[in-house]
């Protein structure tokens, strides 16, 4: 019993680590959210709660709020059944599986720095979509997709639904794959029809995975966006692609409010443990 | 088995869309602006492998690659110098204390790290080590042990406690129990934590920006090549950094295709 306690010494390194690098910074946050702080080379003066009110305040901020809102209603809902019917489908093995599997699997290797340079040639006003549509006799549909207010968000989302579908649809594969094949295989000798068989068969017997991989697409959605905005919009034009995320880095290094950044990143942290919580409750009841 | 043609129909329109932009960024790495914008599917007239060499030259890729080797070896060696013996630890206890190591590690896994990038940043002007690689090199193991002690510990729980016990009646103390059995024993799950974070550290991008920088000498190859990117962007050029970037990666991937998948799914799979 005490050799057994005394072994977890040796997870003392690796919290301390943690403490330092992760869990410090994270506590700094809602210290410098009270802090009046123009820029890091400057010296940062105690307010209290202004930055919160001034943040509330400002419209940049609620249009963040909405384009964030806007990218993971549209984003999550889309990517995981899609995803779920995908990865069943690849469990199936169908013909040209690998091919598919491996294709699938790409998004998850390139970078968001690298997907962030792809997409600026596709989406450039003479880039791959444009050429695509001028092809098909479409000229009219082409637009400057990333400066262009009304497709930069959409645009966006639309990467997220590229590099988030094929990857989360490997996932649920190998997920299925993991479990007795027997049960499906009966349920189709007993005549269900496919459709049927997924999602009344397949779909409980992984739903804890379901949630599990909605929950952390939900938070690398939401909190993540930051770099592909960065590459890509900038936030605009005007603010129509800036998400809180973004928001977070651009008030940091180009806006020079420190203060104000870290109040965003705490309504960021808050409405990711408000969201987790709620797919946990929506995924839960209804199977139940 | 039936056949399911909408099923099979979906399955390669949405495989064609993943290939389609992989496509155009090959072949625009072998092409002019001009030939860019008005064959944009054709295969160059060309082949103007000049792109790879301007690419290379202009965003100094050989150092920005070599940066980003160094960041991310020293990275992995220290997570697992970390990890490993954490995950030893947590495999052989069972109370309160162990739960309660083990629940702040699945806390941290479900926070993405950029939710703490800023306090990052003040952190290594702190520690005097803005603007360099060393600060990576320490930072990168801290965002990656939550996975890394939570996945080792599940695969060193495999290690049978009879094999423990004779071990330990010849007298064998944690160390050789550590090296000897539950490290040979949890083999593929080194490997995967191996695999699965070396490749988060080589793709990281907003840390290696904000801290490390983009001065030449230390960026990442992640941060070197959108420096390509200017108001007249020559994106032949653009592309073919961005192939030379991939590459590495792919690689590997098509080295080990089947480790690579098990790595990454189980990654994710730990919730």
């Amino acid at each position: 019993m005490t050799r057994s306690t005394r072994v977890l010494w040796l997870t003392v390194p690796s919290l301390a680590w943690f403490a330092v690098f992760s869990i410090g910074p994270l506590a700094a946050m809602f210290v410098i959210a009270t802090l009046r702080w123009k820029g890091l080379l400057y010296e940062p003066t105690y307010i209290g709660l202004e930055n919160v009110t001034k943040v509330f305040a400002d419209p940049t901020f609620h249009a963040a709020v909405r384009n964030s809102l806007i990218q993971v209603a549209v984003a999550i809902p889309v990517m995981i059944p899609l995803a779920f019917m995908l990865g069943y489908h690849l469990n199936t093995k169908p013909r040209g599986y690998r091919i598919l599997s491996v294709l699938y699997f790409s998004p998850g290797l390139i970078s968001i720095s690298m997907t962030g340079m792809i997409f600026y040639g596709v989406l450039s006003p003479n880039g791959g979509v444009n050429g695509l549509l001028r092809g098909l006799g479409l000229d009219s549909l082409a637009t400057a997709w990333l400066a262009d207010p009304a497709t930069a968000l959409p645009s966006l989302i639309a990467i997220d639904l590229w590099r988030g579908v094929g990857w989360t649809a490997v996932l649920f594969a190998a997920r299925l794959a993991s479990m007795p094949g027997e049960v499906i295989e009966a349920a189709q000798i007993d005549g269900a029809g496919r459709f049927r068989t997924m999602w009344q068969v397949a779909y409980p017997m992984v739903k804890d995975y379901v949630r599990t991989l909605t929950m952390l697409q939900f938070l690398w959605t939401l909190f993540t966006s930051a770099a592909l905005i960065l590459l890509l919009t900038q936030g605009g034009p005007g603010t129509s692609s800036t998400t809180l995320s973004y928001l977070v880095y651009a008030k940091a290094f180009s806006m020079r409010d420190l203060g104000y950044s870290q109040v965003v990143g705490v309504v960021l942290l808050l409405l990711g443990i408000g969201g987790m919580a709620l797919i946990r409750a929506l995924l839960r009841e209804r199977t139940r | 088995m039936r056949k399911h043609p909408l099923a099979t129909v979906l399955s390669w329109l949405y495989a064609l869309i993943l290939a389609a932009p992989l496509y155009y960024l090959a072949v625009s790495a072998l092409k002019t602006n001009i030939e860019i914008f008005t064959r944009p599917f054709a295969l160059p007239a060309a082949w103007l492998w000049d792109n790879f060499r301007t690419a290379w030259e202009t965003a100094r890729l050989g150092q920005a690659l070599l940066n980003s080797v160094l960041i991310s070896l020293v990275a992995i060696v220290l997570t697992l110098a970390l990890a490993v013996p954490a995950a030893y630890a947590l495999a052989r206890t069972d109370n309160r204390a162990a739960r309660v190591i083990t629940g702040t590690f699945s806390a941290g896994f479900l926070i993405p790290p950029f939710a703490a990038l800023i306090p990052t940043v003040v952190l290594a002007i702190e520690m005097g080590l803005f603007g360099t690689r060393e600060f990576q090199m320490l930072f990168l193991p801290a965002s990656a042990l939550p996975l890394s002690v939570l996945l080792l510990t599940q695969f060193m729980r495999t290690v049978p406690a009879a094999l423990v016990e004779s071990a330990a009646l010849d007298g064998a103390g944690h160390w050789r129990l550590l090296t000897r059995v539950f490290v040979p024993i949890a083999m593929p799950g080194v490997v995967s934590v191996t695999i699965l974070q070396l490749l988060t550290f080589w793709n990281e991008y907003l840390f290696a920006l904000t801290i490390t920088g983009t001065a030449p000498d230390v960026r990442t190859v992640q941060v070197a090549l959108p420096a390509l990117v200017s108001d007249a962007t020559n994106l032949g050029v653009l592309a073919a950094g961005t192939v030379l970037t991939v590459l590495p990666v792919y690689v590997a991937y098509s080295l080990m295709n089947r480790r690579m998948q098990e790595a990454l799914t189980a990654g994710a799979v730990k919730g």
